[in-house]
């Protein structure tokens, strides 16, 4: 009795399964005329404005239209977003966090085809979302790394601010000359936070050629060797302290513990709220445009190659009908430049970069007013950090171990890379 | 028969004799032993002190500004002292309300789990029946499988029953676990059958021996079962993260997370603060229940 | 079990001598009939919400094992493909190495500890209620206050634990969390760490058990405190050291939230265990089909162990 009856209700649930796998329940019929109400998710709503601007921004000019937002965990927010999606709960509109999962989303058939949505000229960040030549998201925002330095501390040990032109061997340089001028004190010259994306970020986007979908990484070499230089040389905290002491970007720049920082731009709008309420030190700051692979993208003149994920919205396969229209035209918005100064207003880098956006950005109270800094904001050439495939989440894990495993110290960077390729060869093949 | 079977009553005052100091021998007095004793309260002291180390850090830290929570060197007495991030846990954030949750969540949990888990563990201690053992083996089994990897489709399951996005959703995800069965199976085991005999040959039924001599003889057990329950509940994060979306379901732990992280920002010193709020009522709970773990059981008189 | 037959026997109305095995055997299965009723009643109210909460989604579990599934798509059949790349796969294979030696050391320490423990604070030491609560503390504060104290007592130049190594005249000291082949065994004591105070409470009430007659007897004949906790203590501690051995294996096994927030899985993957490759094959890389096999596999590690386990104890308490 016990057996069977176990065994009948895995039927059910497999059979529930099943059902709920193919396709969701739609159980928000399309109401023709009348409001509609969109679900959108976000997260750590408190303290992230951007989902409620752009819902705020597209209620004023859509008065029929409403547009809730759900709260999720920043942490786990695709974990959660999975399950909601696979108990055919999840939101109307989507917001893509992260590039890697999208193509997740859009093999197990949970996005509509949003090639028809219009976007203007010159937005940056579609060609993550282009999956297999349709388009399954729209950008909104687009962050890129930068470098951020301290000019007080700069003075302090009497080096020159960043022109614009440097590579990273000028860029290593710096650090150097940084660190022993401010010897004796508590800053070191440069922090490098523990992300992998600090060094394969930029390796992955500036080497020619260099494609991690393949399998070889030996492009990664020359990237991490100047890095443990500079570990070895104490320009900057070394990897296991910054790991032990659990050190933040934010409290490490803030509070004047680095001279100089590579970071990306959503940073700007943390450390002008911390400067104003005081959690961060007050000084004059400016950014910089990101080293270069070498001369021929560096300087002013040139366009400097960095990288950096766009942020965008999705939207659900379960919606259908005036929703479904009203969910697009809500992607266009989100995309067009009304959008794009609301979200430049808070400090935040949207997808479409043209002049009145930068404009907007810079008159927020706090941000530089350097010409390098506008430049390095405005001007950039940003390649994705995570190509959209599904290979990229697991590989992205195999540079993940790489880079523990390298910047620990516990191997060197030849056998690490060997250690990858192989690895890529025998869990990813094909 | 039944003669030799003391009620809990008696046992405990038998006991409280039994317990009581023998008369003083010349021994007890000898310098060594004071010496001996003096060192073994030290050694504990020490021991304490390491103990509560990382708890200690944690009060430093909850009074720190939060970009001075991690720094080199590490800081173990904060520069100023922030007392307002504890003003502003209690009274910005939702603590009232996380905290009613996780103590309906917790008692709730712990009652089921203590009172269904024994009542089974009768089941399976005292009475043999075809396919028991085999039973419990899958009993003991799912405890062998990690929560996140059946974590999707048991959501999708209590998505199905409409009870995700409730609290009754983590009650029935902690309170029917294998955990508890297991625990009492084991201590009914030590408890001999001739008192169980003894009851059945007095009339008692099966459940009432479960109620009457069962139960009171294994109040370590429960004891030790009713807290080991009520601070996983209270600590539990994943579950609740999962399941209560709602910002009024949320838990201390769920709630805390909430409020002090933005994508890339924790404001650890936030954290910490509520974090030692959310300690006190388990480290209060275990400080007067500690005894009970150690209250004892009456089988003087018994051979087994 | 004869007392319920007496008093069946007993309510009985004499009859004329039936054929004694047909009898029997009737009776017998009367017996086992009423047992299987009543032994059911007590265990229906856990196990209807166990079944319908655990047992089903891990008979699903079961099924995902033997599909392609990623969580959206229809789970399509693979038969075992999925067992057979995890007999291939290297960072599996590393996982399973890593969890067996990590559990290698666990086990043993944090029993030994903790039943130390208990026997210690299990007299009336004035203020034993302090300590008690003391043993506890690591297991109630949060993780990431732990990981951060332990990564700092561990730091290979600042940290004490060094310092006190190279006093006592260690040249080149480990390099604990920041060294692969060190990462593990400063993991297993700050998890032993955490544990023992929860162990020691089972092992507490245990101890409850152990009758002091035994111990009386003991003394009078004799026998040292050593002889005592060996031959008096530890046989009628048996349940109590069964369930915590059981219970400490398969909490080894399955162990995550700890190495995750200390190491992460690193250096490189000096550290990555069983529950964690799960975790990131099924959440990070959508692949539910392969992680369930993984959690599968990691079942049948545990049903192994703890079978074995059984058996013994059931050899032993004979």
């Amino acid at each position: 009795m016990k057996r069977k009856f176990v065994v009948a209700a895995s039927m059910a649930m497999v059979a529930t399964l099943a059902l709920s796998a193919c396709g969701g329940s739609s159980d928000d019929a399309a109401e023709e005329g009348g409001p509609v109400t969109l679900s959108m998710s976000g997260w750590s709503l408190a303290t992230t404005p951007e989902f409620q601007v752009l819902a705020d921004g597209y209620m004023a000019q859509n008065p029929d239209v409403k547009v809730e937002l759900k709260e999720y965990d920043p942490v786990n927010y695709n974990t959660l977003l999975t399950a909601d999606l696979a108990a055919g709960s999840g939101p109307d509109i989507i917001v893509q966090k992260e590039v890697k999962f999208v193509s997740t989303f859009q093999e197990g058939g949970q996005l509509v085809d949003v090639t028809d949505v219009e976007l203007p000229d010159d937005i940056g960040g579609t060609e993550a979302y282009d999956i297999d030549g349709a388009s399954y998201a729209v950008p909104y925002r687009q962050d890129s790394w930068v470098v951020f330095y301290n000019k007080a501390l700069y003075d302090q040990a009497g080096v020159e601010y960043p022109d614009g032109s440097w590579t990273w061997d000028d860029f290593a340089e710096t650090e150097e000359a940084l660190a022993a001028g401010l010897e004796g004190t508590a800053a070191f010259g440069g922090y490098q936070h523990g992300w992998q994306s600090t060094v394969q970020g930029f390796a992955n986007a500036q080497v020619p050629d260099a494609d991690i979908l393949s399998g070889d990484f030996g492009h990664l070499k020359e990237y991490y060797e100047r890095v443990l230089k500079l570990q070895d040389d104490k320009a900057q905290v070394d990897f296991n302290t910054r790991n032990a002491n659990q050190l933040t970007y934010q409290g490490e720049f803030g509070k004047q513990k680095a001279a100089m920082l590579t970071m990306g731009s959503w940073f700007v709008a943390t450390l002008i709220a911390q400067q104003a309420a005081g959690e961060a030190d007050d000084f004059d700051w400016g950014i910089a445009p990101a080293p270069q692979y070498d001369e021929s993208t560096a300087g002013i003149d040139n366009v400097p190659v960095t990288f950096g994920d766009p942020t965008g919205l999705g939207i659900n396969a379960a919606v259908t009908g005036a929703k479904l229209d009203a969910a697009k035209d809500f992607l266009a918005y989100a995309a067009s430049e009304d959008a794009a100064l609301s979200l430049a207003e808070i400090g935040i880098t949207p997808a479409l970069l043209n002049d009145t956006v930068v404009e907007t950005y810079f008159e927020l109270e706090g941000t530089p007013d350097d010409e390098l800094t506008e430049f390095a904001v405005s001007t950039h050439k940003t390649l994705p950090e995570n190509p959209t495939s599904s290979k990229t989440a697991a590989i992205q894990n195999i540079l993940l171990d790489l880079h523990t495993a390298v910047m620990s110290g516990s191997e060197p960077i030849g056998s690490a890379i060997d250690a990858a390729e192989e690895r890529f060869e025998n869990e990813i093949g094909d | 028969m039944t003669g030799l079977l003391a009620p809990p009553e008696d046992a405990r005052a038998l006991r409280k004799l039994a317990d009581s100091p023998p008369p003083r021998t010349p021994r007890a007095t000898s310098p060594w032993r004071r010496i001996g004793r003096i060192g073994l309260y030290l050694v504990l002291i020490v021991a304490a002190a390491g103990l509560f180390a990382p708890f200690i850090w944690m009060i430093t830290s909850s009074l720190k500004t939060s970009n001075e929570v991690f720094s080199i060197p590490v800081t173990w007495v904060p520069e100023i002292f922030v007392w307002n991030n504890y003003v502003e846990i209690w009274t910005k954030s939702d603590m009232l309300t996380w905290l009613r949750n996780t103590l309906f969540l917790s008692v709730v949990v712990t009652f089921l789990q203590v009172l269904t888990g024994s009542f089974a563990a009768y089941g399976f201690a005292r009475i043999r029946f075809p396919g028991r053992d085999a039973l419990f083996l899958v009993y003991i089994g799912t405890i062998a499988v990690p929560w996140q990897s059946y974590m999707i489709p048991q959501f999708i399951l209590l998505s199905e029953l409409k009870v995700s996005n409730t609290l009754w959703a983590i009650v029935l995800l902690q309170a029917f676990g294998a955990f508890g069965v297991f625990l009492m199976k084991q201590f009914y085991e030590t408890i001999p059958e001739d008192l169980s005999e003894a009851a059945r040959l007095d009339g008692l039924s099966e459940y009432g021996i479960w109620r009457r001599i069962m139960l009171p003889l294994s109040i370590p057990a429960l004891a030790s079962l009713a807290l080991l329950t009520f601070v996983n509940t209270w600590n539990d994060y994943l579950g609740p993260l999962i399941y209560l979306r709602n910002p009024d379901l949320w838990t201390i732990q769920l709630g805390l997370k909430s409020f002090v992280s933005s994508l890339y920002d924790t404001n650890y010193a936030l954290l910490f603060a509520g974090l030692v709020i959310s300690v006190i009522p388990i480290a209060i709970i275990f400080l007067l229940g500690q005894k009970y773990f150690v209250e004892g059981i009456a089988t003087s008189g018994m051979k087994g | 079990m004869a007392t319920t037959t007496a008093t069946e026997v007993a309510a009985q109305p004499p009859v004329s001598p039936a054929p004694p095995a047909v009898s029997g055997k009737r009776r017998r299965s009367r017996l086992r009939r009423r047992n299987t009723l009543l032994g059911w009643s007590f265990i229906l109210p856990n196990f209807l919400g166990f079944a319908l909460l655990t047992l089903v989604p891990i008979v699903v579990l079961f099924y995902m094992s033997l599909t392609n599934w990623n969580v959206f798509g229809t789970a399509n059949w693979v038969g075992f493909a999925n067992f057979e790349r995890l007999i291939g796969d290297g960072s599996f294979r590393i996982s399973v190495l890593n969890t067996l030696y990590y559990s290698a050391l666990h086990i043993p320490l944090t029993f030994v500890v903790a039943l130390g423990l208990a026997l210690l604070l299990n007299n009336k030491l004035r203020g034993v209620a302090f300590f008690r609560t003391a043993a506890f503390f690591p297991y109630i504060t949060s993780i990431v206050a732990i990981a951060i104290v332990w990564n700092l007592l561990f730091s290979p130049d600042y940290g004490p634990i060094n310092e006190i190594l190279r006093f006592f005249g260690m040249e080149n000291p480990p390099g604990w969390l920041t060294s692969s082949d060190w990462a593990m065994p400063a993991v297993v004591i700050v998890s032993t760490w955490r544990d023992m105070g929860y162990y020691m409470i089972l092992f507490l009430a245990g101890l409850q058990t152990v009758p002091r007659e035994l111990h009386e007897a003991a003394r009078v004949d004799g026998a040292s405190t050593i002889q005592r906790f060996f031959n008096v203590t530890l046989p009628s501690l048996r349940p109590t050291t069964f369930f915590v051995t059981v219970m400490l294996t398969i909490n080894s096994f399955k162990i995550f939230d700890l190495i995750l927030v200390m190491t992460e899985g690193g250096p490189g993957q000096s550290t990555l265990v069983i529950s964690q490759f799960i975790y990131t094959k099924g959440f990070e890389e959508s692949q539910f089909g392969y992680a369930s096999a993984a959690s599968v596999a990691l079942f049948f590690m545990c049903i192994i162990v703890t079978v074995a386990q059984f058996l013994l104890n059931k050899k032993r308490s004979v």
